[in-house]
């Protein structure tokens, strides 16, 4: 076995990640040109823990449902490959999302609190 | 070309891109419509917040504009014209893209200031509303394009585009889109009324940033708009990029002319509407879709 060079996964994600180290650096050269600014004070009172959020059983659907739609895009790739059997599958599984929702929303869980 | 011209070719698309997004926002906007992301900035000072988070406030824009930067490295400009071409194309542009929800979310709580934390809890019931139905508009096209690969995304439609075979998950898109792009009339996170929000307790080199990255983010989704339903970079006469360009700011065009007919949401309305309408529709898309590759419809 011959390598050349290192895979192409490793290049795509090295890439990646030297996007990422020059955008930092974008951000960073933005910081210093403005390090000379006149900069302005703003006073207020803390205000963590003076604050509660209305949307709980909201977020924690949404976890579940977000874990479910990700299973989807493996399936969504194969699907015109495997047919009318995946789509079965789906079927069922959209079946049971769909009751899930059904169930949230009939239990008051799509409110605001 | 080299690795590093090419990444430094996608951060100068992502400043020109935000840049042109930001001037057709500007121009657009009348004056009894609340800009949102796109306020007038103040760039001639810094900001120093009294009680805020030391490291928190300052990463928010840092943490957003390279999500964004990331999100580009996908996108196909044309033959050869991209970043990288990555198997797993657009789900690494969902991942990477909100970047810019963690960003908004860590400057919001960092800041420490009543209308800074309000509008961090606002962005992230946004995103609680908008990603389930965003993510099954993209399902559907993944079916028919048989790929997560922005490349085969685009070759898949080389006969017709995805917008004719799949109008649902198209409105489902320009919905969500908005809704990702915090343009009207899903503002709430940046409304008037609590200062611009997380915009509040931004000046100088945070101001700055957080345009690009907020123009950035609706340049992104308008171009993912485009790649997935109006079939990218291709068309006649007019080299591809072109193409790419007019498609992306015709569409986000189209996207903020139809946000702008409808009144404000309140974050409240915006999650019932997701959950109650969207999610259940873009559901249904996914079966219609499935229904049409089995009747042997698609590329």
């Amino acid at each position: 076995m011959t390598s050349s060079g290192p895979s192409p996964i490793l290049n795509d994600y090295g890439f990646v990640a030297l996007v990422l180290v020059m955008a930092l650096g974008l951000a960073l050269l933005v910081a210093a040109a403005f390090l000379r600014a006149p900069g302005l004070l703003m006073r207020t009172p803390s205000i963590w823990g003076q604050f509660r959020f209305g949307y709980a059983v909201y977020a924690l659907i949404f976890l579940a449902f977000d874990m479910e739609m990700i299973f989807m895009y493996p399936w969504a790739v194969v699907f015109a490959d495997i047919g009318i059997s995946a789509f079965l599958d789906m079927l069922v599984f959209i079946v049971l999302l769909g009751a899930g929702i059904a169930y949230a929303w009939g239990m008051g869980g799509l409110e605001w609190e | 070309m080299g690795m590093i011209a090419t990444a430094a070719l996608v951060l100068v698309a992502l400043v020109l891109g935000a840049a042109l997004t930001l001037l057709v926002e500007r121009l657009s906007t009348p004056h009894h419509v609340e800009p949102g992301p796109a306020q007038a900035a103040d760039v001639r000072h810094s900001l120093v917040i009294a009680n805020s988070d030391r490291w928190l406030l300052p990463a928010g824009p840092v943490v957003a504009l390279t999500g964004v930067a990331l999100a580009l490295v996908v996108l196909p400009f044309g033959p050869g014209l991209i970043g990288r071409d990555l198997g797993i194309g657009v789900f690494y542009v969902i991942v990477v893209i909100d970047f810019v929800v963690l960003g908004l979310a860590l400057a919001g709580w960092g800041a420490n200031t009543a209308h800074a934390v309000e509008a961090c809890y606002r962005i992230i019931a946004q995103l609680v509303a908008y990603v389930v139905p965003l993510g099954l508009a993209y399902v559907g096209v993944i079916m028919m394009a048989r790929s997560l690969s922005t490349v085969a995304i685009v070759e898949a439609q080389s006969g017709l585009w995805f917008v004719v075979l799949q109008p649902i998950g198209f409105v489902l898109y320009l919905v969500t889109g908005l809704m990702q792009s915090y343009r009207a009339p899903f503002l709430e996170p940046f409304a008037a009324s609590i200062g611009g929000g997380v915009l509040d307790v931004s000046a100088g080199w945070s101001a700055l940033l957080w345009r690009i990255a907020l123009a950035g983010v609706l340049f992104l989704v308008a171009a993912i708009g485009a790649l997935l339903y109006l079939g990218g970079a291709t068309g006649p006469l007019l080299p591809g990029w072109a193409w790419m360009i007019i498609k992306t700011y015709a569409l986000m065009a189209l996207m903020l002319w139809l946000g702008r007919l409808v009144r404000p949401f309140s974050t409240a309305q915006m999650l019932a509407l997701s959950w109650k309408l969207l999610i259940p529709l873009g559901l249904l898309n996914v079966l219609l879709v499935g229904g049409l590759i089995l009747l042997g419809v698609g590329p």
